[in-house]
């Protein structure tokens, strides 16, 4: 044998070979032929190595080499390149987030964190070839239980070493094989439960695919330790990979003497059957395992006799998990006090995870028991892709429950789970982004139950059912009060009395949601409304869906396809008089749930809706009712702003002639105070507000609540309905030591009092503190107004910025500079005026409860010259002091409760609505509570409900769903140069060309088509 | 499977281990020595590729298998090349330029079979 210099490692795992890894393996062997390379370089086909999603992967070595996403044509590159010339194929190679290219197997942060215990041979060794295995000191444990331990001195170490059962449950394993040794019973039985059944889990097909001599040898030590001879493998006959590498492992083993008749010399005689499950689900269930292994319908029966005193064929049986067994050999040749050195207090040693769902690098992970669940998520297995927002994770499969994003910081071992409801399991881990939805999550699991659920006791037969049933009709909107109550009943009492760990635990995932969710749950119920979008029967378009004032955006998209631009507007504004404003400044949510994305980007939404409003000539009144009492029935509105004038706009429509009371000397609000001309042009707004007065609204401005008058006065003048769109106009301060100096402001009074007085004094060295649009905004005007330096100071990274990310862009383009992690700690001043900001910097730390990482501050500290220093952290209002003792519920935060739903307050005829409610929020969440408000008013006053805008109307636009999807990139809205736009208010983004417009309105998918089109 | 004879004892299984542990330590990084073989342009135009060859059939024939080859791109050295580097566990690394075949046979014989460094080969710095 030549003495060969270099090894690919073909992952050959199930997840690779269905990519092609064979013929990967294959294209490389007749390549390296090829070049001659025979003798030097060996092909080498492994088990499972990991980052399943980008196979077929493979790792060269001794250069230590891993390369992703190999298709067949590449071989040649590997071999003429790498072989033979000594040089990477960069394109082959795995890419870090930030773009750079990572070779090296070791410095992958994918492989960094991890510690392989179980998988400690998966991906190196040839499973096919014992020899690999040995070399591995394979084999070495049983050697030394075999010749040099007893059996009890077998399970004193498992004892000791703390090894837990990997199947879920988590029972010790040395105390289970301690009952099975003291069972009085000449037969005994070691069994390896090998069923892996949960949805999105496949630790164990792993490791009997990659190392199956590893669970060999665990289940021979067990069998020693208990006193067994026979060995039943049960592995699933869907798995025919896993069955197959297994037998020929136990061949292999038979053919060396280390199965067998005395094996190595030492008299212990055993050897290993396999028995292959028909997948039912419910043999993973220990009871119904060993029936199974009998020959019976997979039944589970009651429990005692514990399988330890009688289990198959009425022996004392034990029976372990694929995982499990593969920790024996490590436990008894490195010690029990190696092996419980890693892990928690409770639950020692590691544990592998299958990554599922919206995260970047699925595949197979071993961890260190006790790693935060975030870690796992994110720093192994790289977050959440496109952008979207972490959710939730389900652990544990259908057993298991949902781990919401308040909870990233959990520990992953068996006791903390289940504090939060949710199970270790076997290791099935489904990382859940934004579009989930949490209700058709536990609908999905209960389907699954029924379907496995064997049918043997009624609470899990018919209890399952019943559940699955009422979550059925909750996602169809058909829910009733009561339901979710009703459900927590039934899951409670399914828990007590289902026969088997199936049963009992099926009811889980939707307790858990429920535990963690139940707002979800409430959104259907009350409201109909699905907020992830996903349930069909509540959702027309996901895009609608999201829209916080649930305009039809495939309609008024498809309209302007059509070159219908005035009636596109009209259906823009049946639900959103703002659509000039909100062509401008909405934050486009709509966008983020396109389903385009699937395909390249989603739509441009937000540019479509400017291309609309630009080709508006004269402003057409939308459908109103006539109402001579209405108009007589006094209803006042304090504040101008988008919620204010939206409540009006349909109060208006319903006939009445409400009367907006705005303290500042301009209508709008937040709309004409903080937000720039350059982004909301002045005229725009105008035009908007201008359409509500002609329908009927009286604005008064310069009057403001608690000083020209009072929530009572209103009430004195007959009022008979108040709404309360005060805003949170407040702005905080630092908060740091100094931040009382002369040239130390805040954002939003910097930026009103540019906007309606003017002017405002802006220094040469402007330091911004924080990352939100006020933020962004008070830097940029702050630019256009002449100062040389402008410094964004934000505590965390770029990619948590509230601000839109285009924004931030542009203000980045002007000649803004940001400096990310960094925190103020004193604004440094002299002569009483700002000198400076000293700033700390900062790093990120654990998960905080929203999801996002801490900034934590370090020991560096470092100076911003600045002579004015602009706080952008955070909006107030001090609702307190213009209630002027009106007993109204306020919040925790101090901002008013209100009824989602009505904006009704604790008060009757007082409602709310926009940011005094929410807190800072959208100018479009602004405008959907105003809505609201507006028919709930008219409800309070008629005692019916006339919003004859909320019934859907079908769109007679054109849509083939026969034909493919154009295939055009996403449009994207051009931009005043930098050059022209900096020293200037003029509007920077640019309207499409009418071209481009209709083609981007063609990319739409239409899902809010039904088959109800007509075809023109 | 070549037919392996039983194990009957764990000397047996010892010794299977010994026979197949020099490929698994290939992947593990586990081996004495690393060899590196520098493959730049300049190295190949030089003859590297005959130098690789030629340190293969050398430890082939001198039976060794704890050593590790392998290549790597141009050292900045192109007026040396063929060059290898050796390293070894201690963190010692010998640098050879100019080489030619007899210089590899004497390298193996001496530096890797008997441990013996052969300056006389070393790169003129």
């Amino acid at each position: 044998m030549k003495n060969v210099r270099t090894h690919i490692l073909v992952c050959t795992g199930g997840g690779c070979i269905a990519s092609g890894a064979l013929e990967v393996s294959d294209a490389l062997r007749q390549h390296v032929q090829k070049a001659g390379l025979s003798d030097e370089v060996s092909v080498v086909e492994t088990g499972c190595l990991g980052p399943c999603v980008v196979g077929p992967v493979a790792a060269i070595h001794p250069d230590g080499v891993f390369y992703q996403n190999i298709k067949v044509d590449d071989a040649e590159d590997i071999v003429n390149e790498h072989l033979l010339k000594g040089r990477v194929v960069e394109r082959l190679v795995h890419k870090a987030p930030t773009g750079k290219s990572i070779a090296s197997l070791n410095e992958m942060p994918f492989f960094q964190r991890q510690v392989k215990v179980v998988l400690r041979n998966c991906g190196v060794v040839d499973p096919l070839k014992i020899d690999e295995y040995i070399a591995r000191d394979g084999y070495e444990a049983m050697a030394r239980a075999l010749t040099k331990m007893t059996p009890q001195g077998v399970i004193d170490e498992m004892k000791k070493s703390g090894l837990r059962g990997r199947g879920g449950a988590g029972f010790l394993t040395g105390l289970k094989w301690q009952f099975t040794r003291s069972a009085p019973g000449s037969r005994k039985f070691i069994l390896c439960n090998g069923d892996e059944g949960d949805p999105g889990a496949f630790m164990d097909r792993s490791v009997l695919e990659g190392d199956p001599h590893s669970v060999i040898e665990g289940m021979a030590i067990a069998a020693y330790a208990i006193g067994a001879n026979e060995g039943f493998a049960y592995i699933r006959a869907e798995y025919p990979l896993a069955v197959q590498r297994f037998e020929h492992a136990l061949k292999q083993a038979r053919e060396l003497g280390l199965l067998g008749r005395n094996i190595m010399g030492s008299g212990f005689d055993f050897d290993i059957e396999v028995r292959m499950g028909s997948g039912a689900f419910v043999c993973g269930e220990e009871t119904a395992l060993m029936t199974s292994i009998e020959g019976k319908r997979g039944e589970p029966r009651p429990r005692p006799p514990f399988p330890a005193n009688k289990g198959l064929w009425d022996c004392p049986s034990c029976l372990n998990n694929v995982e499990t067994f593969a920790n024996v050999a490590p436990i008894i040749l490195k010690g029990a006090e190696w092996f419980a050195s890693m892990g928690t207090e409770k639950s020692k040693g590691t544990k592998v995870f299958a990554l599922a769902g919206a995260v970047v690098h699925t595949g197979l992970v071993e961890v260190p028991i006790g790693m935060p669940l975030g870690e796992i998520i994110y720093d192994i297995g790289g977050g959440v892709p496109h952008g979207k927002k972490f959710k939730a994770a389900q652990i544990g499969g259908p057993s298991g429950g949902c781990i919401p994003k308040q909870h990233l910081n959990v520990p992953v071992d068996y006791e903390s789970l289940q504090e939060l409801g949710a199970i270790m399991g076997s290791g099935g881990l489904v990382v859940m982004d934004e579009d989930s939805c949490m209700v058709d999550v536990a609908r999905f699991f209960l389907d699954f139950v029924q379907d496995e659920s064997c049918g043997k006791c009624p609470p899990c037969r018919v209890g399952t059912k019943r559940m699955l049933e009422i979550v059925t009709r909750i996602c169809e909107g058909k829910g009733e009060e009561g339901d979710i109550e009703r459900l927590i009943e039934l899951g409670e009492r399914i828990k007590d009395t289902a026969l088997c760990g199936l049963g009992q635990t099926a009811p889980n995932p939707v307790l858990s949601t429920i535990r963690h969710f139940r707002h979800e749950y409430e959104a259907h119920i009350r409201d109909k409304k699905c907020p992830a979008g996903v349930c069909p029967s509540l959702v027309s378009a996901p895009c609608s869906n999201a829209c916080p004032a649930g305009v039809d955006v495939p309609g008024f998209v498809s309209l302007v396809g059509e070159k219908r631009y005035a009636e596109a507007l009209k259906l823009h504004r049946e639900k959103n008089p703002f659509a000039s404003v909100c062509a401008r400044v909405c934050f486009h949510t709509c966008e983020d749930k396109c389903r385009r994305s699937t395909l390249d980007e989603p739509l441009s939404i937000r540019g479509l809706k400017r291309y609309m409003a630009e080709q508006e000539v004269t402003v057409s009144l939308p459908e109103s009712i006539e109402s001579e009492v209405n108009a007589s029935r006094k209803i006042a509105i304090v504040g101008a702003g988008p919620a204010g004038l939206s409540c009006a706009y349909f109060l208006a429509r319903l006939g009445y002639k409400p009367k907006v009371f705005e303290a500042e000397p301009r209508p709008g609000g937040m709309l004409v105070q903080a937000i720039p001309a350059y982004r909301l042009p002045r005229e725009e707004l105008a035009r908007e507000v201008r359409m509500i007065e002609r329908m009927g609204v009286e604005i008064e401005t310069g009057s403001a609540l608690g000083r020209d008058f009072t929530l009572r006065s209103l009430r004195d003048d007959d009022y008979k309905a108040v709404f309360l769109a005060i805003g949170a106009p407040d702005g905080v301060r630092l908060g740091v030591p100094g931040d009382h100096a002369a040239g130390v402001t805040e954002a939003l009074s910097f930026l009103r009092e540019y906007n309606i007085r003017g002017s405002v004094p802006v220094g040469q060295d402007v330091v911004v503190v924080g990352g939100g649009n006020a933020a962004i905004d008070a830097a940029r005007t702050a630019m256009r107004l002449g100062a040389r330096n402008v410094t964004i100071v934000y505590r965390r990274t770029r990619a948590e910025m509230p601000a839109y990310e285009e924004e931030v862009d542009a203000a980045e383009a002007e000649g803004v500079r940001l400096e990310v992690l960094a925190a103020p700690v004193e604004v440094l001043s002299q002569d009483g005026r700002v000198s400076g900001l000293k700033c700390k910097r900062m790093r990120l730390g654990e998960f905080d409860r929203s999801g996002r990482r801490r900034p934590v501050a370090g020991d560096d500290e470092f100076i911003i010259p600045a002579d004015q220093v602009i706080a952008g952290i955070g909006q107030a209002m001090d609702v307190a002091k213009v209630l002027d003792g009106v007993p109204v519920r306020l919040r925790k935060d101090g901002f008013i409760d209100a009824d989602p739903q009505t904006g009704q307050t604790s008060v009757e005829w007082l409602f709310a609505g926009g940011d005094s409610v929410l807190g800072p929020a959208s100018v479009v969440e602004a405008i959907g509570g105003g809505e609201r408000a507006a028919v709930a008013i008219d409800r309070l006053l008629t005692g019916q409900e006339h919003a004859f805008w909320r019934q859907t109307k079908p769109v007679d636009t054109f849509y083939d769903p026969e034909a493919d999807p154009v295939m055009y990139p996403r449009a994207r809205m051009q931009l005043l140069p930098v050059k022209k736009r900096r020293n200037n208010f003029q509007e920077v983004e640019l309207p499409f060309a009418e071209a481009i417009a209709r083609r981007e309105a063609k990319r739409c998918l239409r899902c809010d088509y039904k088959g109800q089109c007509s075809t023109r | 499977m070549t037919s392996t004879p039983r194990i009957n004892s764990p000397a047996d299984l010892a010794a299977i281990r010994e026979k197949a542990k020099s490929q698994i330590e290939l992947r593990t990084g586990g081996r004495d020595l690393r060899i590196t073989v520098h493959m730049g342009t300049c190295g190949i135009a030089a003859g590297a590729r005959d130098m690789l060859m030629a340190l293969m059939n050398e430890l082939h024939a001198a039976n060794v298998d704890n050593v590790t080859i392998q290549q790597s791109a141009c050292a900045g050295l192109c007026d040396e090349e063929p060059m290898i580097t050796i390293s070894d566990r201690a963190g010692g690394t010998h640098r050879y330029g100019r080489l030619d075949k007899a210089k590899v046979r004497r390298i193996v014989q001496e530096h890797v079979v008997r441990g013996n460094a052969c300056p006389e080969f070393y790169l003129k710095q």
